[in-house]
Formats: C-alpha cells, sequence, structure tokens
C-alpha cells in the first residue's frame, strides 16, 4: 500500500514538468475538440493520436493518449447538450437531460454539471485503477492457458451481450469475426502463414490499428456524409461554474455512478456508452425526481456524465492487469503501448512495476486538465461545432490513411484501413456492433496460443479446462451470459421471483 | 431488417464453410511427430463453427421473420440510388478509394492529398445551378484548405516524424 502511494509520488512528480504539463494541456484541449465534433469518437481520436506519437519516449506518447481519451470522453456532452446529438456514443444518454436544460435556457449550467460529473467520475475510477490493478495482476500471476482461453472467451460474449442489447446475436457474430481476422498471417507456434494465399503482406498478418482507423475512422465518414447536415441550435451560454448546493444534493447518484461505470469499464470491450446508460438507468430507478429525467433533470445528467468518465479509468484495470481492453479506445491504447515496449498484463508488476502508478498520475493529470478546460472557453469553443462536415471529413480521412501507413510505411496498412472501413460501415448498417469485432482481434492471438498450448499440455484431453476453480466461474459467467438471452430463461426467472416473492408476502391477518 | 439478416446470414454461412475448409487443408505435420492438437488449422476450424452455427440460428430466425421476401424491383433501387444520402455515400466511397486505393501510390503525396481535398470540398459544396462568379469564395476556401492540409500534414509527417511519404 505505502510502496505504491510513494510510486505514485514518484510518477506524478516525473510529469510535473513544463514540456509533460504543456502536453497534458494541448492533448486534453484537442480530445474535448475531438469529442465535441459529431463523428469523431474518443476511438478514432486515440487511434489518430497514436500514428502521431509513435516516435516519442513511452511515457510522454501513453500520457498524451490518455488525455486525448479522458478529454474526448467529457468533451461528447457539449454537442449532447449544445446539439442533442452525442459527441461520441458515450454521451447519448446525456442527450436526454442536457438537451432539455439547453432548451431551458440553462447550457452554462448544463455544461457545468457535465464537467463536474466527469471530474468527479474520472477521480473515483482513477482510485479504482490505482487499488484494483495490482490486486487484479497478482490473482493474474496463477492464471495458466486454461484461464487465458476462457477469459478471451469471456471477453468476447460479455462484450458482445452487452454492445447489442437489443440482438446479442449480431454482438457475437461481430465478435467470432474479429478472433477470425486475429488468425490471418503467420502464426506462432509452426510459422505456417494461415489464410495469406500467398500474399506477403497477408502472411504477416492484420495490424491492429490500420483495422481499427478503418473500422471508426473510414466508416465514421462515411456514415457521418450519409446523414442529413446538422444545425447548431443558438444557446446561450451563461454561468458555467456549477452551484455546490448541486453537487452535494446528488452525491449518492455520484458515488453510485463512479462504481457503475467503473465496473462497466472493466468488464472487457464493452465502454463508456454503456456505462452511462447502465448509471442513468440507476439513478433514475433510485430518484426521488423521477418525473424530471428526460425532460432536463440534473441528476440524470451526472449520473451519466459520472457513469462515462469513471469508465476510462475502470477500462484501464483489464488493459494493464490482464492485457485485455475494457473498452475501443483502451483498446487502441493497449495495442499503443506494445507499439512503445510496454507489455501490459499479467507480468506488469515483475516488468513494469511503475508503469500502473504512471498511468493513474496521468488520469490524474488529464482529469484535473479536463475539468479547468472544461470550465473554460465555452463560449469560444462552441465555435468548432459549426465546422462544415464536407470541410472536416476529407481532412479526417487523410489522417485515417497516412496514419495508418506511417507505423509501418506500407500500403498495404492503407488497403487494411479502407476494406475494415467498408466492412464497418455495412457491420453499422446492418446493426452489428463494431467493438467485438476490434476486441476479437486483439484477444485472437491470446486465445490461438493459449488453447492450442493447454491442449499440448493435456494431450488433447478437455476435462483440465472444466475442473479449475478460476476456469468455472468464467463458463459460468459465459454460460449465465448466453442462457440469460433466452427466452425460456427469463420465463422461469420471472416465475421464480414472482414465487419467492408470495413466500415472502406478508400475511393478511 | 430481416431481409439484411437474411442476405446476411448466406454471406456468413458461406464465409464460415470456406473458414472450415482452408482450416482443413492446413498442413497437419504429422510426419515431423508434431503434437496434433498444435497444428495451425485448429483454432480457425473452431471459429468457422462457431461462426456457422451462428450463421444458421440468424438464417433461421431470418426465415422466421419473413426475411427471404426480398421484395426487390427496379424502381426501388433506382429510388435506393437517386436519394439524397445514399448518393453523397456513394460520392464519398468513390472519391476516398480514389484517393487511398489508387492515386496515392502513383502521383506524389503532398499533390495526391491536396487534389482530394480540393475535389472533396468541391463535389460537396459548389452549386452547378448557380453561377460560378456568386461562389468564387467556395472555390477559394477549398483551394486555401487543400493547401494547407496538404502541406502541413506533408511536413509534419515527413520532417517531424521522418516518415517516408508514399
Amino acid at each position: 500500500m505505502f510502496e505504491g502511494i510513494v510510486r505514485f509520488g514518484n510518477a506524478l512528480l516525473m510529469f510535473l514538468n513544463p514540456w509533460d504539463l504543456f502536453n497534458v494541456i494541448w492533448s486534453t484541449q484537442l480530445g474535448i475538440i475531438v469529442g465535441m465534433l459529431p463523428g469523431l469518437t474518443a476511438t478514432m481520436g486515440v487511434a489518430l493520436m497514436t500514428t502521431l506519437t509513435y516516435k516519442m519516449a513511452p511515457a510522454n506518447a501513453v500520457l498524451i493518449l490518455m488525455c486525448m481519451y479522458i478529454g474526448a470522453i467529457y468533451g461528447g456532452s457539449r454537442s449532447a447538450i449544445l446539439l442533442n446529438i452525442p459527441g461520441t456514443p458515450a454521451n447519448a444518454a446525456t442527450c436526454l437531460d442536457g438537451h432539455p436544460l439547453a432548451l431551458q435556457g440553462k447550457a452554462g449550467e448544463a455544461i457545468g454539471l457535465a464537467t463536474t460529473g466527469s471530474f468527479l467520475g474520472s477521480l473515483f475510477g482513477m482510485f479504482m485503477l490505482a487499488f484494483f490493478t495490482p490486486l487484479i495482476g497478482n490473482i493474474a500471476l496463477s492464471f495458466e492457458s486454461f484461464e487465458f482461453f476462457w477469459l478471451c472467451a469471456f471477453g468476447i460474449v460479455i462484450c458482445g451481450n452487452l454492445t447489442a442489447p437489443k440482438d446479442p446475436l449480431k454482438g457475437w457474430i461481430a465478435g467470432f469475426f474479429g478472433l477470425f481476422v486475429a488468425t490471418i498471417g503467420m502464426e506462432g507456434m509452426h510459422a505456417y502463414a494461415r489464410f495469406s494465399f500467398g500474399s506477403v503482406e497477408l502472411s504477416g498478418g492484420i495490424a491492429l490499428i490500420p483495422a481499427m482507423v478503418g473500422v471508426f475512422g473510414f466508416s465514421e465518414t462515411l456514415m457521418i456524409m450519409k446523414q442529413p447536415k446538422l444545425e447548431l441550435i443558438d444557446s446561450k451560454i451563461e454561468r458555467v461554474i456549477p452551484k455546490i448546493h448541486d453537487i452535494i444534493k446528488y452525491w449518492k447518484t455520484i458515488l453510485r455512478s463512479g462504481v457503475i461505470g467503473t465496473i462497466i469499464g472493466a468488464i472487457p470491450g464493452v465502454g463508456e456508452d454503456i456505462a452511462a446508460w447502465v448509471s442513468y438507468d440507476f439513478a433514475r430507478r433510485a430518484s426521488k425526481e423521477k418525473e424530471l429525467f428526460g425532460h432536463g433533470s440534473k441528476e440524470g445528467l451526472l449520473a451519466a456524465e459520472t457513469g462515462n468518465n469513471a469508465c476510462v479509468p475502470g477500462a484501464m484495470i483489464p488493459v494493464l492487469s490482464l492485457a485485455v481492453p475494457g473498452s475501443a479506445p483502451a483498446a487502441v491504447l493497449l495495442a499503443a503501448m506494445f507499439i512503445h515496449g510496454v507489455r501490459p498484463g499479467p507480468l506488469i508488476m515483475i516488468e513494469f512495476p511503475d508503469f500502473i502508478y504512471q498511468v493513474v498520475a496521468m488520469t490524474l493529470l488529464a482529469t484535473f486538465a479536463m475539468f479547468i478546460l472544461g470550465l473554460s472557453m465555452v463560449r469560444t469553443l462552441v465555435k468548432v461545432l459549426t465546422i462544415p462536415r464536407e470541410k472536416m471529413m476529407p481532412f479526417v480521412f487523410v489522417l485515417c490513411a497516412i496514419g495508418s501507413y506511417a507505423i509501418q510505411s506500407r500500403m498495404f496498412d492503407i488497403y487494411v484501413m479502407v476494406v475494415f472501413g467498408i466492412i464497418g460501415y455495412y457491420m453499422r448498417a446492418m446493426e452489428y456492433p463494431v467493438a467485438p469485432t476490434v476486441l476479437g482481434i486483439i484477444l485472437g492471438d491470446l486465445l490461438d496460443k493459449n488453447l492450442r498450448r493447454a491442449l499440448i499440455l493435456t494431450e488433447g484431453g478437455i476435462i483440465p479446462f472444466f475442473t479449475r476453480p478460476i476456469s468455472l466461474i468464467l463458463i459460468f459467467l459465459i454460460v449465465l451470459t448466453i442462457v440469460g438471452r433466452t427466452k425460456a430463461f427469463k420465463r422461469v426467472l420471472s416465475v421464480a421471483s414472482m414465487k419467492v416473492k408470495k413466500i415472502f408476502r406478508k400475511p393478511k391477518y | 431488417m430481416s431481409k439484411g439478416d437474411f442476405l446476411t446470414s448466406i454471406g456468413l454461412f458461406i464465409f464460415a464453410l470456406a473458414i472450415i475448409i482452408l482450416s482443413l487443408q492446413m498442413p497437419r505435420y504429422e510426419g515431423l511427430g508434431v503434437e496434433s492438437y498444435s497444428v495451425p488449422g485448429i483454432v480457425p476450424g473452431l471459429l468457422g463453427v462457431i461462426l456457422l452455427i451462428l450463421s444458421i440460428i440468424l438464417l433461421i430466425r431470418s426465415i422466421k421473420r419473413k426475411g427471404y421476401r426480398l421484395g426487390m424491383s427496379t424502381e426501388m433501387v433506382k429510388k435506393y440510388i437517386t436519394n439524397d444520402s445514399t448518393r453523397n455515400f456513394l460520392i464519398t466511397l468513390i472519391l476516398c478509394l480514389a484517393y487511398g486505393v489508387f492515386v496515392l501510390k502513383r502521383i506524389p503525396y503532398v499533390l495526391a492529398t491536396g487534389l482530394f481535398v480540393f475535389f472533396f470540398v468541391i463535389i460537396f459544396e459548389f452549386r452547378p445551378r448557380e453561377n460560378i462568379s456568386s461562389q468564387k469564395r467556395t472555390i477559394l476556401a477549398s483551394f486555401i484548405e487543400a493547401f494547407f492540409v496538404s502541406v502541413g500534414v506533408t511536413l509534419v509527417f515527413r520532417y517531424l516524424f521522418l516518415v517516408d511519404l508514399p
């Protein structure tokens, strides 16, 4: 515990120099702008920024990416409040109460509340990150191939389930498709080039960054150009600093949303949008002012924004301790860490013990930068929303192309970006979530190696896959996730709950 | 959506079948004494089977929802193609494909990027029915944006990140 505080203090001191603070300010501000602009998501911002920072020292590059991530998730609340269009999918729940507040002439107040909620959520998540990452990391040290295999399967199933709540089947298809993509190219055991059809480039595999830039960048460009033009509503922005009374009044909601956001963030591949919706839903159920929800409830706005920003540090917990991303932008961060030679995962506490606390310090700096920048220059920044998409999208595509090319200097990566952009567009049009595909591309190699390694260890026996305690827990969760979505299970559950209620019902005398 | 699901499930079924066949054709290194459970085709084969099962479930579900009644007519296709949003999508796709796949590797980066940005903005902002002289500002703005984006990105990547541009 004490050792952790010392490491955190050292990491914080390391970043407290003019150059790093300058990087914190511009990257957080850029993140806020990227988040504000509908269509430019946090994932796209972090992916493009990865290509711009890959020549930097690891700590500096990851610091900039963290600032971009936290800034973008917060920044999306601006357009949600002012335009009723979420800047990033994470801010969809913010629209429900943020925009009605703006229509009531309280746009400044709504922005202030969103900023404070995001700040407190991010801060809460940061404490959870500092506390749970070493703890989970120590548990993960006992993981063997069997557990890693089930962890990958669990990640895909739960991610598919939560990112496609209406139709989990599509989420699972997307996830298993991602796992398949990861098997393209030379495999690690016998150096056989799978599905490469004699192509030298394909035998090197599908690189994550170009695929992600395609799925989140190019497909987004196509989507935005297809949609009708947005019109900025002229809202007056007055007082931005929130009232302390409002924050104290809703402290329970803030705390609850912080916990929910962090937990959802820690679930592989799920992400900030689900965190915000679940936080919002829980806040509505527990609220004494239910009737205000959807009509400009400050509590609803705080719940959504606290939840989505608490999710950011939460998503970093599995990244650092298990090398499994908690969200799509965290997946890019994971890839960026590998590019910079940092190997997150169970061995991080042994190989890079200071890195976890450096990430905690980065989160703290980014959170404070977001809070200060979020409450200043509000009126000036709103003008960014008036940039027409016809002028912005060609620039975005130019960055997608050069960003994909820059890492390995090969045209093939631009083609990968284009192909995955078209696949991503089709998936979105057909209502398939793209996050499980990205998670699949990341987990594919881990699943492939660990399944085969485990089968070699057991000489083809599958019994050990089902007898180890951690494996059993993961299998139980996988089965529960799949069976839980069937109509029969829901029927059984409702009958059982009715019977339980009958038993505990007070007898009338 | 059930029509789309029906077509997707057929495509996915064929795709999954192809994965299984190609996985079965992968070497098993039996002569080398390699552990049979470590062969390259085992994981893709397994994923192929899972995708096949999922595609069958999707197919059955879409058939139950009458997704097989595609009801395609030339009028419908014509209406879809002439739709404003479809037109915008197709123009964007063609411009991006032309730039990313064909132009970038044939002409210098700075010129290719400048042309792409210029034409992208012009195609979407230029009003052919209006007088050209009244749209001088649009043309000038497109040119300025194209110049700054192409030169700026080239300078940053070429000299700051030392990337050998395409």
